[in-house]
């Protein structure tokens, strides 16, 4: 990189800008001072309440173990995974479709062109990583859970995080690139030359795809965002669906698809067999906090949910011309045997794990079975609960009714099987707890039935 | 022939699709002034029309998945309605782009559409395969939908309304896509499928196959 690239970069800027003022600067801050102002006004009292929550007495019981660190290490390592993983769709590295074509196309160096839109994903990730150290450290030390000094190591540590999280993020950018350019010896290699290794076409889909997500999340179709996400299948091509009776050749469907799609259905048995793991030991103690089901449940809940694609993909095609001999709720609840048959499998091979380690009771499985028909219920009305109404998007609803709307699938199933959940946890007689837990489970798969039938009826 | 095959498995002798003055508006926009059809055995009406006059709109309402505002249309005498289960087994429809799976190949949702008409076991792989070599994609049969043209996508998606029994097609512009060789080859399948008592509704702006289809030409005025 010369000091001429940059001069021409400083006026390619200045002829994009034009006359007006260049508010660059402004633009970056802005949304770091809503972010200070959110944590400080949102983050903390959440942080500081959900603390307050915790029973210290639980918590030295199973945080503070090798067992505690082992499970925070691996939900780290998750999580940056995942970071790597978000990376190949949408990396820290996104500018416009204009800025891409007309000037990264250029012949100056992608170090120059680029890397403004990486000092700002490095720079966001870095202060998004102190504010949750900040938050974290100021919620401990509210709450009286841990010293207010605390707060600094907690803060760096934060800091080194999101250093770490715009790495990996931009490796995963930079894994998404061709592979045939990856291999490409004349350019240099290492992580200091990772801009460069960007290709044209790589980041042209996912400006692209950026600019059809934007929209999509602003006009509050997530299906969109999903599809477009979602890289296409190639896998095991050369496996045929077998021929079989109307029913199970559904079910046989979707066990294809899991097969074209082994990561999802492997990220659906690990969050599964997480969340069914925690709800079993949720059940153990009463002094058990209620976030240990709440969270539970919500890993449960995105395990199904990576099962229940095909149930996504029959409700994504209602409108068009249907061609399957089967009735069009007799499909939607065909497409559940698969995601239901797993969730069983995997509820009885932790629940064995646990009965042999004498963790938990064997009845333990029941509850687990009882929460799978909830989720079960909670995905029918996921996959069918449609575009939002034009009601959310009025000038007195705003973005919370947005998110509320989407999210009651995830809410019905984390207010329900909390709730009796932790009844079940702190009664002599859990059965009744089991007996509520049914009913309301009931009423779950009921709306989501008749969201199938408003579909169907749509014309 | 596949396609006798399939037209006999299922055709109950001499139904009659019927629309009656059907028309459609929605508030105060017109999309389709009242029309007639009247569709017998064996026997194939072309809908012409400039784009915008209502071929779509009526197609919708033939097979049943759009009610009209004024009219009605009937099959043996009972409204049509997609619903149910006598009007999605005597109708196939290819209006617009089908719902396929994208997880799927080409030959898997051919199995797919057939086991769930009933037709399990081993010649549904076989009939599978018979419709997409008819078409002349049999060398497509393992590829993803995301992973054919235009043109390929429209084969397909013909493919996949052939390949389920019916009595009665509904078709909005087969051809489109369509290479000159591809539009003939797909003319003499339709032409087949009317020899062996398929009937068929087919909103056509090509002169050549309409002339080779038609035994009625309805003529659809613009609102």
């Amino acid at each position: 990189m010369t000091g001429g690239d940059k001069q021409r970069l400083r006026e390619v800027r200045a002829a994009i800008i034009g006359n007006r003022p260049d508010k660059s600067r402004s633009d970056a801050l802005y949304p770091v001072y809503v972010a200070v102002i959110t944590a400080g006004a949102y983050g903390v009292p959440a942080a500081q309440q959900l603390f307050r929550s915790l029973d210290e007495k639980w918590l030295a019981a199973h945080a503070w173990t090798p067992a505690g660190v082992i499970v925070a290490g691996t939900v780290t390592v998750l999580l940056l995974t995942l970071v790597r993983l978000v990376g190949r769709v949408r990396g820290p590295v996104v500018p416009p479709l204009p800025y891409l074509d007309l000037v990264v196309a250029s012949p100056m160096p992608r170090r120059v062109t680029l890397g403004r839109n990486w000092r700002l994903s490095l720079g966001g990730s870095i202060i998004g990583g102190l504010l949750v150290g900040a938050v974290s450290g100021a919620g401990l030390a509210i709450a009286n859970v841990a010293p207010p000094i605390l707060l600094l190591p907690d803060m760096v540590g934060g800091g080194l995080l999101g250093l770490l999280v715009a790495e990996l993020w931009l490796q995963g950018q930079v894994h998404a690139s061709s592979p045939r350019f990856q291999t490409d010896s004349s350019l240099p290699r290492g992580r200091r030359n990772a801009l460069a290794l960007l290709d044209i076409t790589s980041l042209r889909r996912q400006a692209a795809s950026n600019v059809t997500m934007g929209g999509a999340v602003l006009a509050g179709d997530l299906r969109t965002v999903r599809l477009d996400a979602a890289r296409p299948t190639t896998h095991a091509r050369r496996v045929r669906l077998r021929a079989s009776g109307p029913r199970v050749v559904i079910a046989r469907r979707d066990l294809l698809g899991l097969r074209r799609a082994p990561w999802s259905a492997l990220f659906g048995l690990g969050l599964a067999a997480a969340g069914s793991a925690g709800l079993m030991l949720s059940l153990q103690s009463p002094r058990t906090p209620t976030v240990a089901p709440l969270v539970s449940l919500v890993l449960a809940y995105l395990g199904f949910g990576a099962w229940c694609e095909g149930l996504r993909l029959h409700a994504d095609n209602s409108g068009t011309s249907r061609m399957l001999g089967l009735p069009y709720r007799d499909t939607a609840l065909a497409h559940l045997v698969v995601p239901v048959s797993a969730w069983v499998v995997s509820v009885i091979v932790v629940n064995a794990a646990f009965w042999l380690a004498r963790l938990v009771p064997p009845t333990a499985f029941v509850w687990a079975l009882g929460v799978g028909a909830l989720l079960a219920g909670s995905h029918l009305m996921a996959s069918f609960r449609g575009m939002p109404p034009p009601g959310v998007f009025g000038p007195n609803a705003g973005v919370p009714a947005l998110i509320f709307w989407y999210a009651r699938p995830l809410l019905a199933t984390l207010v329900v099987g909390t709730a009796m959940t932790a009844w079940a946890a702190r009664i002599a007689a859990p059965w009744v707890a089991f007996s509520w837990l049914l009913l309301l489970t009931a009423g779950v798969v009921a709306w989501g039935l008749a969201l199938v039938g408003k579909r169907d009826a749509r014309r | 022939m596949l396609g006798s095959r399939a037209a006999a498995v299922s055709r109950p002798a001499g139904q009659l699709l019927r629309a009656t003055g059907v028309g459609k508006k929605i508030d105060e926009a017109v999309l389709l002034l009242p029309t007639n059809v009247e569709l017998g055995a064996a026997r194939c009406v072309v809908l012409r029309g400039p784009n915008g006059s209502g071929k779509t709109t009526l197609l919708r309402i033939l097979a049943g998945t759009l009610p009209p505002s004024e009219g009605e249309a009937t099959l043996d005498g009972s409204p049509v309605d997609e619903r149910h289960e006598a009007t999605r087994t005597a109708i196939a429809a290819l209006i617009g782009a089908p719902a396929t799976y994208r997880d799927l190949t080409l030959v898997d949702h051919l199995v797919l559409i057939d086991s769930t008409w009933g037709h399990a076991g081993p010649r549904a792989d076989e009939r599978s395969d018979e419709i997409l070599e008819l078409l002349e994609i049999d060398h497509l049969a393992e590829r993803f939908p995301h992973e054919l043209s235009s043109g390929q996508q429209q084969l397909f998606h013909l493919s996949m309304v052939l390949v389920r029994p019916s009595s009665i097609l509904i078709l909005d512009e087969p051809e489109q896509r369509l290479d000159t060789d591809k539009r003939g080859l797909l003319t003499q399948i339709l032409l087949d499928r009317k020899a062996d008592g398929s009937s068929l509704v087919v909103a056509c702006h090509d002169p050549a196959m309409t002339e080779a289809l038609a035994d009625t030409i309805v003529d659809i005025q613009p609102a």
